[in-house]
């Protein structure tokens, strides 16, 4: 039974952490792994030294920074929120729409953001110029361009990421409630003082996990909503790996820049993994 | 039993409010483009349109759906979403059911080996050149192939396998059913839920998948949905250009409603599995990401 799936195993997943070795090569495609030159470590030198790729590693962290300050919160909220709510249907119903983007593609997210940025009769712009503003080319625009792949990540994912916390929630004994509330606790003190303690260990799981995957600062989000005007900004270790390696057919160096990416995740992941296990006596696998 | 205090009502007005604030603005995205989509194109181009449409019309729909390459990437889309499940599911299913077995001598380094792909990859360009190797470039395996089995979805599976009674399959071995018999006579007809919300996750994933078909399809007629849509949102003038349409056909037909109404003729599909599959991926996503 395990024969098609150690074949997937195999060809699709370590056949490519082979493939890894061409980042050590100054690889030619006619002549494959097994007849290009190789290099050792030069393809890693170049990297340190180029200021593209300092660029890159920048925008990357800062973009995944402001992503992990500004939108780790909101889920919490959201659910510490939502239980709050007395009537079922409005509960139901606010949870069905906000959990919608999460199933929709990066490409339709764009479209949809293209027409609501547009300075030319965009719904954001229009408020803006109501208000007496003059419109923002956000998509154009270095100093808006963070902001705005923020507030579409956002939109997207901070009602699915909700989910979690609204079960932690629920897995909380009724009846510490009640003895708070003999005890005269009103409902905001019971949401700091039992809701958020109860869910803690949650959150700093949650916390971890997302630090793990700090260089994620989400290729195919930038993929659908940059353009060369905001590369400065914009341009993270994931577009620029294929940027590089598929546009300028710089196979060895791009894949240099990739090992660079999966072997800091890997060890980002780890130590998360290692401080749940820690603090929590929690692992995430 | 409490008596609800001036505090109670002020609490609930501010959550009902951010709530609702919340919702709108979810909504709002969907409402301006799809007032676009169904405007007049003088509107449209004066940038008028808002939340609802002016000059109600339906041609650009029309025109979006009638388009030949629209037709032939949605149809490409189904295709792949369609074949790429099953063969997913399937393959996931079986692969999940020795590795539920912790006893099996060896199963444990192989789950190891799988976890291990989840940490780390081999990384774009490998990824590229052994597709290419495969000469799986420009054809639709290559859309499927490699997404195989989403190790994730995977580990949900065999979580849920763990949890049903090893009687039954005890029961059954005595009376000499075999590995594959009692995998798909009583196992898999008892994980409904579960592999329903694991091939809606397959599914949502063949069909936004753009990445893939990014990186390995070039040849105009066999792009998927996703790839034709991103070339529309990122150059709203090819749409009506370079189309062999009559004059008359585009009338009524501002690009930028050809825009939106792509982007909303390609959500239907979503909004309409949507409803089933909000029945299980609670469920589904718990199983996954919260084990002790």
């Amino acid at each position: 039974m395990l024969v098609p799936g150690m074949i997937f195993l195999i060809l699709f997943k370590y056949t490519p952490m082979y493939g890894i070795l061409i980042a050590f090569q100054e690889f030619n495609i006619f002549d494959g792994i097994s007849g290009s030159p190789w290099v050792g470590l030069e393809q890693f030198q170049k990297l340190m030294v180029s200021d593209e790729f300092g660029r890159v590693f920048r925008n990357t962290l800062l973009i995944s920074f402001y992503k992990i300050v500004i939108l780790f919160p909101i889920p919490i909220l959201l659910a510490l929120f939502l239980n709050e709510v007395a009537k079922m249907w409005f509960k139901r119903l606010v949870q069905t729409i906000v959990y919608l983007p999460h199933f929709l593609s990066w490409v339709i997210i764009a479209g949809l953001f293209v027409n609501i940025l547009s300075p030319s009769g965009g719904l954001i712009n229009e408020m803006i110029v109501a208000l007496g503003g003059k419109p923002i080319s956000f998509l154009i625009d270095n100093n808006y361009f963070r902001s705005v792949l923020v507030l579409t990540a956002g939109w997207k994912e901070v009602g699915w990421n909700a989910i979690i916390f609204i079960a932690a929630i629920a897995g909380i004994e009724q009846d510490q409630y009640e003895a708070a509330a003999l005890d005269g606790a009103g409902r905001i003190k019971q949401m700091i003082h039992i809701t958020l303690p109860g869910i803690a260990p949650t959150i700093v799981l949650m916390f971890l996990l997302r630090i793990g995957h700090l260089l994620e600062a989400g290729t195919e989000q930038v993929l659908t909503l940059y353009n060369p005007v905001v590369y400065e900004t914009g341009d993270v270790i994931g577009t620029y790996v294929y940027r590089v390696g598929l546009g300028k057919l710089d196979y060895s160096f791009s894949t240099a820049v990739g090992l660079f990416n999966s072997v800091v995740g890997f060890l980002l992941i780890v130590s998360g993994n290692w401080l749940s296990k820690k603090l929590l006596n929690r692992s995430i696998w | 039993m409490n008596k609800r205090t001036y505090a109670d009502y002020s609490l609930d007005a501010v959550i009902y409010l951010v709530l609702i604030l919340m919702a709108l603005s979810t909504l709002l995205p969907f409402a301006n483009v799809l007032a676009k989509a169904v405007s007049a194109e003088w509107a449209v181009l004066s940038g008028k349109v808002g939340l609802f449409p002016i000059g109600f019309q339906l041609d650009t729909m029309k025109f979006v759906a009638t388009s030949p390459q629209f037709i032939r990437s949605f149809l490409i889309s189904v295709g792949v979403t369609i074949v790429g499940t099953l063969l997913s599911l399937l393959i996931t299913a079986v692969t999940a059911y020795p590795l539920s077995k912790r006893k099996l001598p060896g199963i444990s380094v192989i789950l190891i080996l799988f976890v291990f792909t989840m940490m780390f990859s081999g990384g774009i360009i490998p990824n590229y050149l052994l597709v290419r190797k495969l000469g799986l470039l420009n054809t639709l395996g290559s859309l499927i192939l490699p997404a195989l089995i989403s190790v994730f979805n995977m580990l949900v599976i065999k979580s849920y396998y763990e949890s049903l009674p090893e009687s039954l399959e005890e029961s059954a071995k005595m009376d000499g059913a075999k590995d594959w018999t009692i995998l798909f006579r009583i196992i898999l007809p008892l994980s409904g839920p579960v592999l329903a919300t694991i091939g809606l996750f397959y599914a949502v994933s063949y069909w936004n998948d753009f990445f893939s078909p990014m990186l390995y399809i070039n040849s105009p007629s066999l792009k998927p949905l996703q790839l034709y849509l991103r070339d529309i949102v990122m150059d709203a003038n090819s749409v009506t250009a370079g189309l062999d349409r009559s004059a008359d056909d585009l009338m009524n037909v501002s690009s930028e409603g050809v825009q939106a109404a792509t982007v909303i003729a390609s959500t239907i599909p979503i909004l309409l599995v949507y409803p089933f599959l909000q029945k299980y991926f609670i469920k589904g996503v718990l199983i996954g990401s919260v084990k002790g």
